[in-house]
């Protein structure tokens, strides 16, 4: 059966990058037809630089099927069902930026004698795909510390070069001179022609001429040569040469949603199984200027060492690109239909980053969400926090194990992570705290657990939830902010004394005059 | 009595036609040289078990091979004639017979060379002249997408990231491609880059550049006509000369016969990127056998591949068009335009880069940012030097300096001078363009030895010392043997400093004859820490009462030495007098050495030696600045003139 993408099966979407819809009938038709049976599985890594900002990222409450998505997941959180969030992941004090980026696929950053998980996922996987690998990224080399543009490792565990430009891996994936059909036509042309031209030269030519004239004499005849050799690629079910190649030059979000088109298309061709995708170096100084942002990244992402509420307004902004993003991956991979279902379904997507709070590089709650069922190796559509901090090992020894790797240890990790297929787990208990608001004249006093606004446009808003009852709201100036931390205890239970009133349903209060940690949590002393 | 025998065969020499007192003169190599050689010279070089310094008499047999080690007889005579050849320890020359070589020498490599031009020789644009010519005929850069952010490291330029990086050639410089041959994977990357240039040519992002050709564009794409106008514009332009009628005519028709004017289009033009004409320099030349002029376009093309690393500009193509090149008032207006034009810094950029090893400063740290700004103040010293039109002893004695925010501690209160750098907010660290300041209070810094990139990249007195040898005084030296060792430290009892170590450690004569010129340039620069810090104290002069000068923390440097020549000096400021006053011929014939091997994209050979000393005379005795080294080269018989061989006609 013969199917082919023609330019009408891409349509700009809202966001201006190219789209493919689903539920043509061109695209109904699965990629390879012929190959009854299991779906091949493929894997997906994509990077988040430079941590998260924990008070918008962190989920405080909710169980495994019970849970609320937090303001940063807003944007993918209609692929809710499609998810596992995994919380508790990492399990120690401190990351380097480079220390980070090689936990993300290497489960320790100190494992750097073995290949990244997705380098033995792709010699698992990879079968006789074209490509058995890409490594992918979006910015150049950080030489001052190398590791940190680097999250691919071969089997020896030097970092594996990756490739920014959509362009290039669109030609390289679908644009073989000499054995796109169109082009060798074009090639034995023009052949043809400047072997002409040459040899007309030739004959006028002197001795000097006359050598370099035969050295290019002998490369047109060798790719002639080579051209014969090389067949042309067999017209499989979809006929590359009417793909549309992405545009090229425009701002950071084109070229990844570019990129993130060509990843979907690769797998859904199968022109590759597995790919690793870096949004940013590991300690990204990228300016989002699209964003209207005009602080480099890495600035912005030490909130507290650089706090200033547009600072983290900004950083919010940048953050929520990231997720963003991972939104688009998943859309275009659900809009390919595989076989029986969508790509999506026969996917696992890992999205994260390599340390946790992008403020103090803690190695503690390191964001991870896996997505898609990997053709039913994941159980999706729930959260699981773990009793334990889990190091980042034991998640891809299961992920490797899933994929049918025969290994027992991976990155210092000797047992895998349980949970991830609906295996029982440990569950995270919180000790139970009660929560109640009293407001006597203009004072308030309020126990509950502390929370940022959902409107990450104005993250100078706090809230003290309390059960049944309307979150009392802190409209604070920076000095409370600053004196009583809440930063810190952000995502804690606390009580809290201040002044304030009613608005409508609403307390309100404006200025803090005492604050406690329910469990008696103190930050440190030092200057973040 | 040999003396006038020697005369007496230049006499004879002189009336004969060249050929024949080539071959007098080779007879003479045999009968009075070889002897000489073999008696003192062989030994060490040749004979013996060890070719020391690279240099191998025993090699030389031919008239042919004579000539061709010129270099190595003008570095031999240097040695003779400052007693450092034959080594101390070994018998030594008498005064007759080092006379008869030093006259030989003359005779044979000076007096009797005749300047010609130098066999026509097409090459292959290097990389980047390959991508500075895309360039110009696309009207935008051939880039990969990628984000570039302060402290990383990208290549944007898809033609620098894709052709692979092209070697030194014989010259020293990448631009001399004449053994860097095309092959299979360069022919495929040419071929992608042209046809990622001729896709962006008819998108519409590019559609702008395309309508400076074609006039206003309506629709989907160019009508017939704008395709014609394309045509005639593109062609010429990429074989930077006028086309035969034929050859356009020819593309129309097959133009006129397509279906899709753009896909055909596209084709034709990429044939031309493909074609000889216009990957190799100078291969359209007519060419007819003899000694001549090269042709306008060829000129055109010389001049602005020497300039700009770029071909010609629509002006000078159609001046040589009009075959007004030629011209001297009109030539020399074109190369003063030429040098005005932002293009060319390449000039510093690709030329002095290469000359002055600038790019080892790179690796000076991981982190690029101070790496980057540090390199940044010779490139743009080199710019200021070539295009305001500098006097060439400025290159070591220049009270000029370029500063950015992130060296301005090396400049003391002269940073002063600068204009406030305030970091935006939220900008961590990020590379700032230079401000040219006067140096008032750190003339340490003054001239390209001590700037401190330069110091930095060279670590220890024998790179630095080397360096200045190589780069500066234009002397090749061999490698060291592979077997040195280490400095010993002092064992008990023993108080030597560094110097004093180095030097019992060098003074096998064998390491001597090279590290006794080394050694002084490199200790004099000892003031000058391993980061390029200025690290002697304020009045190091007043407290040198013994000759010895002192650093800020108090230590006793030694900085001080003796040349080759005999002159001594203290300090690097007295090197520095000697450099800009005994050694100023020297310097200035290395910087028109240079200037002209990179002009021409070659070695330099026998036959050139008249052309550089000429200009050498002229530039020294005029106090001559880079604008007149550049008009002289751009001037001089090999740059203006070639030779086609074969019978003539």
């Amino acid at each position: 059966m013969s199917v082919s993408l023609n330019r009408r099966t891409f349509l700009r979407g809202s966001a201006g990058a190219l789209l493919p819809l689903p539920f043509l009938n061109l695209m109904e038709a699965s990629a390879k037809t012929e190959n009854e049976g299991k779906p091949p599985v493929r894997f997906m890594a994509l990077f988040k630089p430079n941590g998260v900002h924990p008070p918008t990222w962190n989920i405080e409450e909710g169980s495994e099927f019970d849970f609320r998505m937090t303001p940063m997941m807003k944007s993918f959180e209609k692929h809710k069902d499609d998810l596992l969030v995994l919380d508790n992941i990492g399990d120690f004090g401190f990351a380097s930026h480079a220390n980070s980026s090689r936990r993300f696929l290497s489960g320790h950053h100190q494992n750097t004698k073995t290949a990244s998980i997705d380098q033995i996922i792709a010699d698992k996987i990879g079968g006789d795909t074209p490509h058995k690998s890409l490594e992918l990224t979006t910015e150049g080399l950080f030489p001052g510390q190398i590791g940190c543009s680097y999250i691919s490792y071969d089997q020896n565990g030097q970092p594996i070069p990756r490739e920014s430009d959509p362009q290039l891996i669109f030609d390289r994936l679908f644009n073989n001179p000499l054995s796109h059909p169109q082009k060798r036509k074009q090639m034995a042309s023009l052949l043809d022609r400047v072997n002409e031209d040459a040899k007309s030269l030739s004959r006028k030519a002197g001795a000097e001429d006359q050598q370099v004239l035969d050295q290019y004499l002998t490369v047109v005849r060798e790719t002639e040569k080579r051209l014969q050799t090389m067949k042309a690629a067999s017209t499989g079910p979809i006929d590359f040469t009417k793909l549309e190649r992405p545009e090229g030059g425009g701002s950071l979000d084109d070229q990844v949603e570019s990129m993130l088109d060509l990843i979907a298309l690769a797998m859904w061709t199968d022109q590759s199984r597995c790919i690793s995708y870096m949004l940013g170096n590991s300690n990204s100084r990228m300016i989002f200027d699209f964003l209207g942002v005009k602080e480099q990244h890495h600035y912005l992402s030490h909130f507290f060492r650089n706090f200033s509420p547009t600072n983290i307004v900004e950083l919010l902004k940048v953050c929520s690109w990231h997720m963003e993003k991972f939104d688009s991956l998943l859309n275009r991979l659900k809009s390919y239909k595989d076989h029986n279902g969508t790509l999506l379904e026969h996917s696992v997507v890992l999205f994260g980053s390599g340390m946790g709070h992008s403020d103090n590089h803690t190695v503690k709650r390191i964001p991870m969400v896996l997505a898609g069922q990997g053709g039913g190796m994941i159980k999706t559509g729930r959260y699981l926090r773990y009793a334990e901090n889990q190091p980042v090992g034991k998640l891809h020894l299961a992920l490797l194990q899933q994929f049918g790797v025969d290994t027992d240890s991976y990155g210092m990790a000797e047992t895998p992570l349980a949970g991830l297929d609906g295996s029982p787990i440990n569950f995270y208990e919180e000790r139970a705290f009660d929560t109640w608001v009293k407001h006597e004249d203009k004072t308030i006093t309020v126990q509950g657990r502390l929370r940022l606004s959902d409107d990450l446009n104005q993250a100078k808003i706090f809230f003290v939830d309390v059960k049944g009852k309307p979150a009392v709201r802190l409209e604070i100036g920076f000095r409370d902010f600053h004196d009583f931390n809440l930063a810190y205890h952000c995502g804690t239970p606390i009580t809290l004394t201040g002044n304030g009133t009613l608005r409508g349903e609403e307390l309100v209060i404006t200025k803090v005059t005492k604050l406690e940690s329910v469990f008696g949590k103190l930050p440190g002393k030092a200057n973040g | 009595m040999r003396f006038s025998l020697s005369v007496l065969v230049l006499g004879v020499c002189l009336s004969l036609s060249f050929a024949g007192s080539r071959f007098a003169l080779a007879d003479e190599y045999a009968a009075d040289i070889l002897p000489l050689l073999k008696k003192y010279c062989f030994e060490c070089h040749g004979a013996g078990d060890e070719v020391n310094g690279e240099v191998d008499f025993t090699k030389i047999k031919t008239a042919a091979q004579v000539d061709a080690s010129f270099e190595k007889w003008e570095s031999a005579i240097g040695l003779i004639e400052a007693g450092e050849m034959p080594p101390e320890d070994s018998p030594q020359m008498s005064d007759v017979e080092r006379a008869i070589f030093v006259e030989w020498y003359s005779q044979r490599f000076v007096d009797s060379v005749e300047a010609k031009p130098h066999v026509f020789q097409p090459r292959r644009l290097s990389a980047h002249e390959y991508r500075n010519t895309m360039r110009s005929m696309f009207g935008f850069d051939l880039e990969v997408d990628i984000i570039e952010a302060q402290q990383t490291v990208v290549e944007k330029s898809m033609v620098m990231k894709l052709l692979p990086t092209d070697p030194r050639g014989k010259s020293g410089f990448r631009n001399d491609t004449h053994n860097n041959p095309l092959s299979t994977v360069i022919w495929d990357q040419y071929s992608y880059l042209a046809d990622n240039a001729l896709e962006q040519m008819f998108s519409k992002r590019r559609r702008k550049h395309l309508e400076k050709i074609t006039g206003p564009i309506a629709g989907t794409g160019p009508t017939f006509a704008q395709a014609e106008i394309l045509v005639r514009d593109f062609v010429p332009r990429a074989f930077r000369r006028d086309v035969d009628e034929q050859k356009i005519d020819q593309i129309l028709a097959r133009l006129n016969q397509a279906d899709k004017l753009v896909p055909v289009l596209k084709v034709e033009l990429k044939t031309v990127l493909m074609s000889p004409g216009f990957l190799y320099r100078g291969i359209l030349m007519k060419k007819i056998p003899g000694q001549q002029l090269v042709d306008d376009f060829e000129l055109a093309e010389r001049t602005a591949y020497f300039l700009w690393a770029d071909m010609p500009d629509a002006q000078l193509l159609s001046t040589a068009a009009q075959g007004k090149l030629r011209d001297p008032d009109v030539f020399q207006s074109e190369v003063t335009r030429m040098l005005k034009s932002p293009r060319a810094m390449n000039l510093a950029e690709d030329f002095a880069t290469q000359w002055l090893s600038l790019n080892e400063i790179r690796n000076i740290s991981n982190d690029p940012i101070l790496p980057l700004s540090l390199l940044s103040q010779p490139v743009d010293f080199m710019n200021y030097l070539f295009t305001q039109d500098r006097p060439l002893m400025e290159l070591i004695d220049s009270d000029v300096a370029f500063v950015n925010p992130n060296v301005r501690g090396f400049y003391g209160k002269d940073a002063k001078q600068m204009t406030a750098y305030r970091k935006q907010k939220g900008i961590e660290r990020e590379v700032v363009p230079n401000q040219q300041i006067q140096l008032e209070n750190t003339q340490e810094r003054g001239g390209i030895l001590t700037m401190p990139g330069i110091v930095a990249m060279n670590k220890g007195p024998v790179l630095r010392g080397v360096w200045m040898l190589e780069r500066i005084l234009g002397q090749h030296l061999p490698d060291p043997p592979a077997d040195v060792g280490q400095v010993k430290p002092n064992s008990q009892g023993e108080n030597l400093t560094f110097r004093e170590r180095f030097e019992l450690h060098r003074s096998n004569p064998t390491c001597a004859v090279c590290h006794r010129k080394i050694d002084p340039l490199g200790f004099s620069l000892q003031g000058y820490d391993a980061k390029g810090g200025y690290i002697l104290a304020d009045d190091y002069e007043k407290t040198q009462k013994n000759k010895k000068t002192v650093s800020k923390k108090g230590e006793v440097i030694d900085t001080s030495g003796k040349m080759p020549s005999g002159e001594e000096f203290n300090n690097f400021y007295e090197l520095k007098e000697i450099l800009i006053t005994t050694e100023r011929e020297t310097i200035i014939r290395n910087i028109v050495k240079k200037t002209l091997s990179y002009a021409l994209c070659r070695e330099l050979k026998l036959h050139d030696q008249p052309t550089v000393e000429d200009i050498v005379d002229k530039l020294n005795k005029n106090n001559g600045t880079y604008r007149d080294l550049i008009h002289e080269v751009v001037n001089s018989l090999p740059f203006q003139e070639t030779i086609i061989p074969g019978e003539k006609l």
